[in-house]
């Protein structure tokens, strides 16, 4: 090993290193402080009283933040389950099914994670359009007028529209991912599989869920994140949050509080919650996926 | 027997295929309607490929702006971003120094960090040093906010170079700086490209930064820029150059992809990252 070039090194690493100070290490710890004082408009910074845990416990009576908290559990107890899960189904077609056309399925289903988010908004805000909508038009197509909604409207479906999307733009990303895993498992366990008269469904089950359970987990983890951090930008672009609420989620409510009312310190409690709250799902998925080997 | 199932599965994924696509066919349909088609039936095919909407989005909705905003972040944002993330990656893989490891620990940490949590003091750090509306900085702070993927994905790649390489390069009298991009650079090109083509497409679809970041119209990028225009035509009835809006900036990023499609789908294998 040659003597180490400090000089080289130093300047390797200084410039990224002070940036990430600067844009990401200050605000976050920006964040933390904030979160624990009264700050708003008027009073930013030393101005603001240090309140402690206020923000953090007036949140919880604060209606409009445990329903924007309800609304995220929801879609964390489904959409990342559900995205993950068609994702592997497709992942293994695509690597042990025998269809010719596999890459043709798998470009065209990767194509939504391409499209911006603020995109897939709009293009789903017009999927579930009351009165020109494609899906009340399907709903028509196929005589089942009596299941038509005004989706985005409604309260009780306006959230699960949105996990809709959720879903769709996330699906392609995820079963890349899994390809990838499974091409790691050796064929010759399906082959023997197979020689022992293992259905598909069974090789699903017996082999690629139980040997992927690490990568799984990975990817749930990711999956749960993501849940939390794009919902933002649908719930803003497609509902606003809107009707009354039904679909606001924590990052949207943070936005409307922190950017809209100007209650900084009680917005950045919400999003170091929010935070708190994805870190300790994560330790909890990554737990329980690594036991049991 | 067996030609049956395949047959069930091939309709499944038919099936599927068609609820990826048909969106954004929808989508590409509209873009090329008059209004009238559309409001007589939103499902028809357009009679012809009438560029009207686009000529209207370009002029009128001030897409060209938007566009012209989103080339500019797009391309200064990767730039920075390689700047600073090839040597820090490089130094990384090669050397152990005091620090090193905690480096390395704190940008895996920071991967889980998304741009949205930190969006609001973000926004009070750029008002307090007068950096709102101002591209160069936004693209200083998409770089940053790339930082811990790129380069968590690029010294993993760099560590799996054999060392012979730079060794026989050294031996011949190489500088550093040389080893680096004369001898690493070339050979850590697929990692390269595919983080590349990752962020890049990042940066052009991003949405919570430039949201709070960019408040002047005239310095938005097409992701705002759209979301403001959906949100104005909500209550109109003249959908036509909000679609051909929609294309517009969907073209660049299926163009990427298309071309790019093995490193990215390579790099996602690896780990990739979503932003």
């Amino acid at each position: 090993m040659v003597k180490k070039p400090k000089l080289f090194i130093a300047l390797c690493t200084l410039p990224a290193l002070i940036l990430t100070v600067v844009f990401m290490i200050v605000p976050m710890l920006n964040a933390i402080y904030l979160s624990f004082t009264s700050s708003t408009a008027l009073s930013v910074g030393f101005n603001s009283k240090f309140v402690f845990l206020d923000n953090y416990i007036y949140m919880f009576k604060d209606k409009d933040f445990v329903q924007a908290l309800f609304n995220t559990f929801k879609l964390m107890l489904v959409i990342p389950a559900l995205t993950i899960f068609l994702s592997l189904v497709f992942a293994f077609i695509l690597t042990q099914g025998e269809l010719r056309e596999k890459s043709f399925y798998r470009t065209v289903f990767f194509f939504p994670s391409v499209v911006s988010m603020t995109v897939v908004g709009i293009v789903w805000s017009f999927v579930f359009n009351p009165t020109r909508g494609i899906l009340n038009h399907m709903l028509d197509l196929f005589n089942l007028s009596s299941w038509k909604h005004a989706w985005l409207g409604e309260g009780k479906t306006a959230l699960w529209c949105i996990g809709a999307a959720l879903v769709w733009q996330a699906i392609g990303y995820y079963m890349v991912m899994h390809v990838a895993s499974i091409d790691g498992i050796s064929q010759e366990i399906y082959e023997a599989a197979s020689i022992d008269g293992a259905t598909g469904v069974q090789k699903f089950f017996r082999i690629t869920i139980p040997l992927l359970r690490r990568s799984i987990g990975t990817t749930y983890i990711l999956a749960l994140s993501g849940t939390i951090n794009l919902s933002f930008t649908l719930s803003n672009v497609m509902t606003g949050g809107g009707p009354n609420g039904a679909s606001s989620v924590l990052l949207q409510y943070m936005y409307t509080q922190g950017m809209r009312n100007a209650n900084f310190g009680y917005a950045m409690a919400i999003a170091m919650f929010t935070l708190l709250l994805a870190i300790v799902l994560a330790m909890i998925s990554r737990k329980l996926s690594a036991e049991k080997e | 027997m067996k030609t049956v199932r395949t047959w069930c599965i091939r309709i499944l994924m038919i099936l599927f295929t068609i609820i990826f696509l048909y969106p954004l066919f929808w989508n590409l349909m509209s873009a090329f309607k008059t209004n009238a088609e559309y409001l007589t039936d939103p499902y028809a095919l357009p009679v012809s490929l009438n560029l009207d909407n686009f000529v209207a989005a370009w002029q009128k909705a001030n897409i060209a702006a938007y566009f012209g905003n989103s080339v500019f972040v797009t391309v200064l944002s990767t730039a920075l971003l390689l700047l600073f993330v090839i040597p820090i990656s490089y130094v990384l893989a090669r050397y152990r120094f005091a620090g090193s490891k905690l480096i390395s620990t704190i940008y895996m940490a920071c991967i889980f960090l998304q741009a949205t949590y930190i969006m609001i003091p973000l926004f009070l750090e750029l008002q307090a040093i007068n950096g709102l509306n101002n591209l160069p900085v936004l693209c200083l702070v998409y770089a940053v906010m790339q930082f811990p993927f790129c380069i968590f994905t690029l010294q993993g790649f760099m560590s799996a170079v054999p060392k012979d390489y730079e060794e026989s390069a050294r031996i011949d009298g190489a500088t550093n700086l040389q080893l680096l991009l004369k001898v690493m650079v070339p050979l850590a090109k697929p990692g390269i490209a595919t983080i590349t083509m990752l962020s890049a497409m990042g940066f052009w679809n991003e949405y919570p930064l430039a949201l709070v970041l960019l408040t002047d119209d005239a310095k938005k990028t097409l992701p705002i820029g759209m979301a403001n225009l959906f949100e104005v035509q909500k209550y109109a009835t003249d959908w036509g150059a909000l679609f051909a809006g929609l294309v517009i900036i969907m073209i660049p990023t299926m163009i990427i992809y298309l071309i790019g499609q093995r490193y990215l789908l390579q790099g996602i294998g690896a780990g990739g990252l979503k932003g």
